[in-house]
């Protein structure tokens, strides 16, 4: 007998024991009397209408199933079936665990190497080298990753609105990354201008031309500021990103005018779906009399 | 090693003068913005003659009634016609009012949901159909004026070729009918526009999101500077009130209905139909060569919403052979407020429509009614002009050689 067996052997007699407290554990909790109730014996018909009786019955159906559940697990020839279960979740717990993990380290690589150019020569008017690997990785992981179990299909009677929820919940997320990318292609020009007007001052300073009129200062920065947007707002990597934003944000309020769409239905109040239904009702019948209006006229 | 000759004490004495300016501006500022501030727009009198579902029809009537022809005036669905009256003293309404000119103008309103099925035909050949008629009926005329104003401009044209014989002569301002140039970056960023998906989602394309778009064309002077501005003359009460009204203009922003904005994007911006006269209207196709009445076209030469590209092929390409083609040295917004715009854009409307009506023929010494300081201006300019044939002018512009070309056609043919 290998090492291994043994181990299983041992982890077979645990859960064996383990499975026969429990059991002997729910069997107590069968027998536990629901306080001033009629004993399950009481068969009368009027004890069985009694809601605390029904409740008794209903608990004690119950821990049997799990009673029957759990001795049969505990059972020998079928614990290495339930061992088997139980030690393929935690691969995939760790798996996912790991995963994200890794994630997570990547992430903050690109941070450290981000940091780590901070201070670098900055080159005035140039946005090639924006950095945008940071989303990039972000939307690969999340879309690896997280968005997958949002997108798990739904069972059963409240499937569509599970769906539409998780919808809205991934529309969330991809519409607030798009906008931190926006956001952050916009404070990209404002790390420049202050750079570039840095490398300005220290050559001016070297020449004795300092200027003593801090407004002086700060025209020369905004004019290089303004520069830098010029710049990078007709960049095809703006534009991109724009667009990027402004379509994640459309996706993201329709998937929750979705949800408010089931919310609202339990209400007696119209949604703008229903009344926009009734609005283009009322602007083609609008149309039609105008048009005949005219024909009437001439 | 050379040492940095650094003047510290300067730099800390004009940092005290600073700070000490700083403390009296805010004094006086406290009191001018604690104080009463006069920020109203469109303060000149007019009456609401007209009104189909949310819009209106403004009429402002001068004291005296020295043209034949009303003007109508019909301003974009995008911001509010109240900018052509923004204060006294900087007003195009109030300027064809001295001038003897009935205007009406439309107020577009502020579209609501329910309106978000409206599409351009709607607007051209709907109300702005039925507002042409009423006033031809209300001054038994065949014919009126028609003046527009950015995309108002655009129903402008696209209403001249659709009804010609109701127009009698058209002034448009900044407005696009060229669509297919890289020239601003609104053009750039509309052809990527999913314009349907932007309307199916908000029903009408909210104001505040497209102004949110205007701020972010320049966000370094718009977004910032602009208030850094604002806080270095916060203690001058004029400066106060006009920087209000501009503020209160801007961001006074109707929604656009969401299938004007689909067709306006998607015909126009991206098709670039309406210069080809490949639009369509109410099934009717806007052939620009029925443009034959007098056209006078205006734009900025530093106007960075509708550049002069977008502009200065419209005189090429309708069938009009009294066209001008004025470009100012201004921006969007410059041509109605900035002052000396004031002194040159609506004196030059009253004189061109005044040429044509028969009241005043082109090249006599009479002259709309200008300030006299302007009518110094405009004298002076027109003889420098004369003497320079062909020499840019500093102020009014004619934008290239083929408006140069065209302007010789100026005097209508009667």
């Amino acid at each position: 007998m290998d090492q291994n067996q043994k181990e299983e052997t041992g982890m077979e007699s645990l859960f064996a024991a383990w499975a026969k407290s429990v059991t002997n554990f729910w069997g107590d909790m069968t027998n536990m009397q629901f306080g001033g109730t009629a004993k399950p014996s009481d068969t009368s018909e009027k004890s069985r209408k009694d809601p605390i009786y029904q409740a008794q019955k209903n608990w004690e159906t119950g821990t049997k199933v799990l009673q029957l559940l759990l001795s049969a697990s505990g059972k020998p020839e079928n614990i290495n079936d339930v061992l088997k279960g139980m030690h393929s979740l935690p691969e995939f717990m760790m798996k996912m665990v790991q995963q994200s993990w890794d994630g997570y380290l990547e992430l903050q690589k690109q941070w450290a190497e981000k940091a780590e150019r901070i201070g670098q020569h900055t080159e005035a008017y140039n946005f090639e080298d924006i950095d945008q690997n940071i989303f990039k990785s972000w939307r690969e992981i999340y879309e690896k990753e997280f968005q997958k179990i949002l997108n798990i299909p739904q069972l059963g009677l409240t499937r569509f609105q599970q769906e539409r929820m998780n919808q809205f919940v991934d529309k969330y997320n991809v519409f607030y990354a798009s906008l931190n990318e926006f956001i952050y292609m916009f404070y990209v020009p404002i790390e420049k201008s202050s750079a570039v007007m840095q490398e300005k001052i220290e050559e001016m300073a070297e020449q004795g031309e300092i200027h003593d009129n801090l407004k002086d200062y700060y025209n020369m920065w905004i004019k290089i500021l303004e520069g830098h947007y010029m710049t990078l707002l007709k960049s095809p990597e703006y534009t991109q990103v724009m667009d990027k934003t402004v379509d994640s944000l459309v996706q993201y309020r329709k998937a929750k005018d979705e949800v408010m769409y089931d919310i609202l239905q339990q209400f007696p109040v119209p949604t703008n779906k229903d009344m926009d239904e009734l609005y283009k009702d009322l602007y083609l019948l609008k149309k039609k009399v105008r048009e005949l209006s005219k024909t009437v006229k001439t | 090693m050379s040492q940095p000759k650094i003047a510290v004490d300067l730099i800390l004495k004009k940092l005290a003068e600073t700070t000490e300016q700083v403390k009296t501006r805010a004094q006086k500022a406290s009191e001018v913005l604690l104080g009463p501030l006069e920020t109203d727009l469109s303060t000149t009198p007019y009456e609401v003659v007209y009104e189909e579902d949310r819009i209106k029809l403004k009429y402002y009537r001068p004291t005296e009634i020295k043209q034949k022809y009303p003007l109508l005036v019909v301003y974009a669905l995008i911001n509010r016609e109240t900018m052509l009256d923004l204060q006294p003293g900087r007003s195009v309404v109030q300027t064809f009012l001295d001038n003897g000119i009935e205007v009406y103008m439309i107020d577009w309103g502020y579209p609501t949901r329910k309106d978000q099925y409206l599409t351009i035909d709607d607007h051209v050949d709907g109300y702005m159909d039925n507002v042409v008629d009423f006033i031809r009926d209300k001054h038994n005329l065949p014919k009126i004026n028609l003046m527009g104003i950015c995309m108002g401009g655009a129903f402008s044209v696209m209403y001249s070729a659709l009804y010609p014989e109701k127009i009698k002569n058209l002034v448009t301002t900044v407005t696009p009918t060229n669509f297919d140039t890289d020239k601003g970056l609104l053009h750039i960023w509309m052809k990527q526009t999913d314009a349907y998906l932007m309307g199916n989602s908000y029903g009408n394309m909210p104001g505040d999101l497209m102004n949110l778009g205007f701020l972010l064309l320049n966000p370094a002077r718009l977004i910032l500077d602009k208030y850094v501005g604002f806080f270095e003359n916060m203690d001058n009460k004029a400066f106060v009130e006009n920087f209000v009204r501009m503020e209160k203009w801007i961001f006074d922003s109707p929604d656009v209905p969401a299938a004007t904005f689909q067709q306006f994007i998607t015909d126009c911006y991206k098709k670039n139909l309406l210069i080809q006269s490949k639009m369509e209207l109410s099934g009717r196709r806007v052939e620009l060569k029925n443009i034959t009445m007098p056209i006078l076209n205006f734009y900025g030469e530093y106007d960075h919403l509708v550049p002069p590209q977008a502009c200065e092929l419209l005189t090429q390409k309708v069938g009009a052979e009294d066209t001008e083609d004025i470009c100012l040295k201004t921006g969007h917004i410059g041509i109605y407020v900035s002052s000396s715009c004031q002194k040159e854009f609506a004196p030059k409307i009253v004189k061109w429509l005044r040429e044509r009506e028969g009241e005043v023929r082109p090249g006599t010494k009479e002259q709309a009614t200008f300030p006299n300081s302007v009518k110094d201006k405009i004298g002076k300019k027109t003889s420098d002009a004369s003497k320079n044939k062909g020499r840019k002018n500093i102020e009014l512009v004619l934008s290239n050689k083929r408006s140069r070309k065209k302007a010789k056609s100026v005097s209508p043919k009667k």
